[in-house]
């Protein structure tokens, strides 16, 4: 499904990506952990387009969606195409905060379907606006009530708790059904009360076979809910595999240190 | 009685230099603030140095002296002259021009890179993200802090009278010669209630924007 490959990304001297690879199959749950400036956000973003890579090619499903040997593949047309394949939650939600809830949800997926019904005359299935919006509405009521927030339709997001807000951008990332879920550090910005909801409605997208990527910094629940687990450190793939393997048994005596200070904590 | 309606006339004629000066100036520095604006962010130094530094002096000047400078050095320099009204709309248009520009710059830099990202990560475009995400937060920001200098563009539209346009005060010195002191301070009433409808504008626009939180 997704294959990453030999992605290098420096800032200036700052050379943080040193070579990224791996690859994820449809459906697979990855989870990558890592002290903080390792490298896992900046990787997200590589994958998200927000960033460049030096050097790297990522493909989806067989088709090259970035690769650095080809000048084309940088440009903002391109860019625009291929991005879809993957959503990306931030730690911070960034919901638009002029939006209500239902809007927030249905602002990207209404500018797209008028720009295909433009370009091709169809859009899914649809071939008027009228049409279109209605199945974008739908799409967005059923995926409001799967993370638990029918009745926050019309709600402001100032007016929500933090909690309430990553689910709204959970649900706002998956009504561009991307092919590959990415989310950074979902819970790190909410209280500790309300990191249990928000990891709640992540699980249940495991069981609808969404394929994601989850930076995070709750072990227990990596170990929960990952197929796989990379621990990333200074850069580069310092371990990868289950979570029995990562968690339990890690080999390398770096992973095993990141651990120990977690595993201070009671985690 | 006639007196009075004869004061309340002939201020009410000068009045209506300092709204004229007010709309023009208006409808005229926002656009330019806003290309001014742009200019200040812009990635390319030597626009960007350009533009911060005769911002940086419009706003360090009196508006009083900039008056002058229009009216008086085109005509001692190259032998041109504007007339009154023009030099006065010139020094007015670019020194509020000026302030508008910091003002849109503020409400721009103020928006967190995290809103024009999630709109990316959405697929949409450039434009649509500034038309449908950015804009209105701007606007948001902004309009206080653009009431406030709006109500001050009112008051300072008599200072052309140094350059002798016949606006309110200027005309009121008419009767202060021949030694009635009371209309000068009817000019008062005049920006007073200018101003009055002004601000409930603003209160009004402020209450309207004030749906969403952040
Ligand atoms: N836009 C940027 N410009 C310069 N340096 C950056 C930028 N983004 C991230 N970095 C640097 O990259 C390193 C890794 O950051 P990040 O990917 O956020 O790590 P993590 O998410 O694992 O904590 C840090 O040293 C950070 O300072
Ligand atoms: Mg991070």
């Amino acid at each position: 499904m997704l294959k990453v490959e030999h992605i290098r990304k420096s800032f200036g001297k700052n050379v943080v990506l040193r070579d990224i690879s791996f690859s994820l199959k449809k459906g697979e749950v990855l989870s990558i952990i890592g002290s903080s400036g390792s490298g896992k956000t900046t990787l997200l973003r590589c994958l998200n387009f927000l960033e460049t890579p030096q050097h790297g090619k990522v493909s989806v499903g067989g088709e090259t969606v970035f690769d650095s040997e080809d000048e084309s593949s940088r440009k903002e047309s391109e860019i625009r195409k291929h991005r879809l394949h993957f959503g990306l939650v931030f730690q911070n939600f960034n919901l638009f905060p002029q939006y209500t809830v239902i809007d927030n949800i249905i602002l990207a997926p209404t500018l797209m379907a008028k720009e295909q019904l433009r370009q091709h005359g169809f859009c899914k299935g649809a071939d008027n606006m009228k049409q279109a919006q209605r199945m974008i509405r739908e799409t967005a009521e059923t995926l409001l009530q799967k993370v638990g927030l029918s009745e926050k339709s019309d709600a402001y997001p100032g007016s929500l708790s933090g909690g309430q807000q990553q689910r709204v951008a959970i649900a706002r990332a998956l009504a561009m059904e991307p092919d590959i879920l990415c989310f950074d550090e979902p819970t790190s910005a909410l209280d500790p009360e309300l990191t249990g909801e928000v990891l709640q409605v992540i699980r249940g997208l495991k069981n609808t076979e969404t394929t994601m990527i989850v930076v995070t910094h709750e072990i227990g629940f990596a170990r929960d809910v990952a197929d796989r687990i990379i621990f990333m450190d200074d850069g580069l793939i310092e371990e990868e595999g289950t979570p029995q393997q990562v968690i339990d048994n890690p080999h390398s005596a770096r992973t095993r240190e990141f651990l120990a200070r977690f595993k201070q904590f009671g985690d | 009685m006639d007196q009075f309606w004869n004061v309340t006339l002939t201020l009410l004629e000068g009045f209506t230099q300092n709204c004229t000066i007010f709309l023009l100036t208006l409808v005229m520095a926002i656009p330019l603030g806003i290309l001014l604006s742009f200019g200040s962010m812009s990635k390319f130094f030597p626009l960007k140095g350009f533009v911060r530094a005769i911002v940086w002096a419009i706003r360090g000047t009196p508006l009083l002296l900039q008056l002058f400078v229009v009216f008086y050095i085109p005509s001692l320099v190259w032998d041109i002259s504007f007339n009154r009204m023009t030099a006065a709309m010139i020094a007015f248009v670019i020194n509020y021009a000026a302030y508008f520009s910091e003002i849109f710059r503020g409400g721009m830099e103020g928006i967190s890179k995290g809103q024009y990202e999630a709109g990316q990560v959405l697929g949409m475009k450039k434009s649509q993200i500034f038309f449908r995400i950015i804009l209105m937060q701007v606007i948001k920001r902004i309009v206080t802090p653009i009431s406030n200098e709006i109500i001050t563009l009112i008051k300072d539209t008599s200072l052309a009278r140094v350059i002798m346009v016949p606006e309110m005060l200027k005309v009121s010195e008419r009767f202060t010669v021949q030694g009635l002191i009371w209309p000068l301070f009817y000019t008062g009433v005049f920006f007073l209630l200018f101003n009055g409808v002004l601000t409930l504008l603003f209160s009004f626009m402020e209450k309207k924007l004030n749906y969403y939180k952040g």
